[in-house]
């Protein structure tokens, strides 16, 4: 296996031009050490740990651009993320271990694809894009068109994700990240749901409403149908019932060692039911009519 | 292909080379023959491998070799000073927290790392500290009392 360690993006860019398929972009390594040791050594390993620039938290007017190297404890640790994006710093808080988090990065867990990635539900609500690098130039892409498959994305095996950029969600609007997982934190989801609500003025209806999926379907995904059959209207309860079972129809789980495909959709729809009900209340300061 | 690891192992310069595709625990239990940090499941699930890495509790076995160039590095071999044994690892012996003891050196670096940070610990912070640490032997009752004690001891010194 050969080994290299850029200094920049543009070498390192140029590494992944060179090896293409067989290369290996390693940064935390809490997921590609795994594959090393248990399935095969990739042909080469480009370790992007030590670029510069990329491990910073920075406020950019109304968003939050998160360095692809930032570890998901420095997310949890940082008052920003705490304060203006609370969907993504509850998915870092919930995130494995201490030790994992103390390792694992935010671009890593992107990049991964995996439809099971703690951050991309909450990503994916707070309409996050990523800002990739290639060596024929930069490229912003939202990580709602940004994952094409398990462990696929549009960085193909030549890009870099440099940096998130996470605006931050409207003012008024509530958020929650539920997981349902058997041994608590440590545990990979078996259904991620992530809801913000962003209610109208009067606080009688919901103005915006985005639902993301996660480890239901073959990438994150936004439940869209759902979405457009709450926005614009008070969350009553009939309404709250046709919206969870729309949101279990909108996903697409595959049945593994975790949960089968059934358990999975009752679990979207409970776990939607239950963060609606409660970004409802906290936005509006109304029970569910 | 081979990588020069130059770092800082419980307060002492060591460099070695390993293979690039080396784990850190690999590093420290195979080129450096330090069998403390235990290999278990290799996943980074179990905390059996937990060492310190600039300041922080990691699990070695998901970390790379390489990594550590530059590092600093405490292992449980780095604990004790001479015959007398670090608070946390006392604490361990006089709470009876050691069953079969596989987990135990995991556990007390990550209790050490916990109380390097704060010696009055919330139980919330307690949990927190070794949710990524498994005992299979199940003990958990008697290492939570341990890190009480730790925690008192090292308030009082």
């Amino acid at each position: 296996m050969e080994y290299f360690e850029p200094k920049t993006v543009n070498e390192a860019l140029s590494v992944l031009a060179e090896h293409g398929a067989e290369a290996k972009v390693i940064a935390g390594g809490t997921d590609v050490m795994v594959d090393i040791k248990y399935k095969e050594e990739p042909g080469c390993l480009v370790n992007i740990k030590k670029l510069p620039g990329m491990t910073r938290i920075q406020e950019n007017g109304s968003s939050l651009r998160i360095g692809a190297l930032v570890t998901i404890h420095e997310l949890e640790l940082n008052p920003l993320v705490r304060e203006k994006l609370p969907v993504l710093w509850e998915a870092a808080h919930q995130f494995a271990s201490l030790q994992i988090r103390n390792t694992a990065t935010l671009g890593g867990n992107i990049c991964r694809a995996s439809p099971s990635g703690e951050t991309l539900a909450p990503l994916l609500v707070l309409e996050a894009k990523g800002r990739l690098a290639f060596s024929d130039g930069e490229k912003t892409e939202p990580f709602t068109s940004f994952f094409q498959g398990p462990g696929k994305s549009v960085l193909g095996t030549k890009g870099l994700l440099t940096e998130i950029d996470v605006p931050y969600p409207p003012s008024g609007s509530k958020s929650v990240y539920l997981k349902h997982a058997v041994r608590g934190a440590m545990d990979i989801a078996m259904v991620g749901v992530a809801v913000l609500i962003t209610p109208d003025g009067g606080k009688n209806n919901m103005q915006d409403v985005r639902i993301g999926l996660g480890a239901v379907a073959p990438t994150p995904v936004r439940a869209t149908k759902t979405e457009a059959l709450l926005r614009g209207k008070p969350l009553t309860a009939t309404l709250l019932k046709e919206a969870a079972a729309l949101a279990a129809s909108e996903s697409s789980p595959i049945s593994d060692q975790r949960s089968s495909a059934e358990y999975r959709r009752w679990i979207v729809e409970a776990l939607t039911r239950r963060g609606l009900e409660q970004t409802w209340k906290a936005a509006t300061g109304k029970e569910v009519a | 292909m081979s990588v020069t690891i130059n770092t800082k192992i419980n307060g002492r310069a060591v460099s070695a080379s390993a293979d690039a595709s080396t784990s850190l625990l690999e590093f420290l239990r195979d080129t450096l023959e330090m069998k403390g940090s235990k290999l278990c499941c290799n996943t980074g699930e179990c905390g059996a491998c937990t060492v310190i890495y600039n300041g922080k509790p990691i699990n070695s076995c998901v970390t790379m070799a390489a990594d550590a160039n530059g590092a600093e590095i405490i292992t449980i071999e780095g604990l004790a000073d001479g015959d007398k044994l670090h608070p946390v690892q006392q604490a361990f012996i006089d709470t009876g927290a050691v069953q079969c003891g596989y987990c135990t050196p995991g556990y007390i670096i990550s209790v050490k790392a916990l109380l390097d940070r704060t010696t009055k610990p919330t139980a919330e912070e307690i949990e927190e500290a070794v949710s990524g640490n498994i005992c299979r032997c199940t003990g958990y009752n008697k290492i939570v009392d341990a890190i009480h004690l730790a925690a008192q001891k090292l308030q009082l010194r």
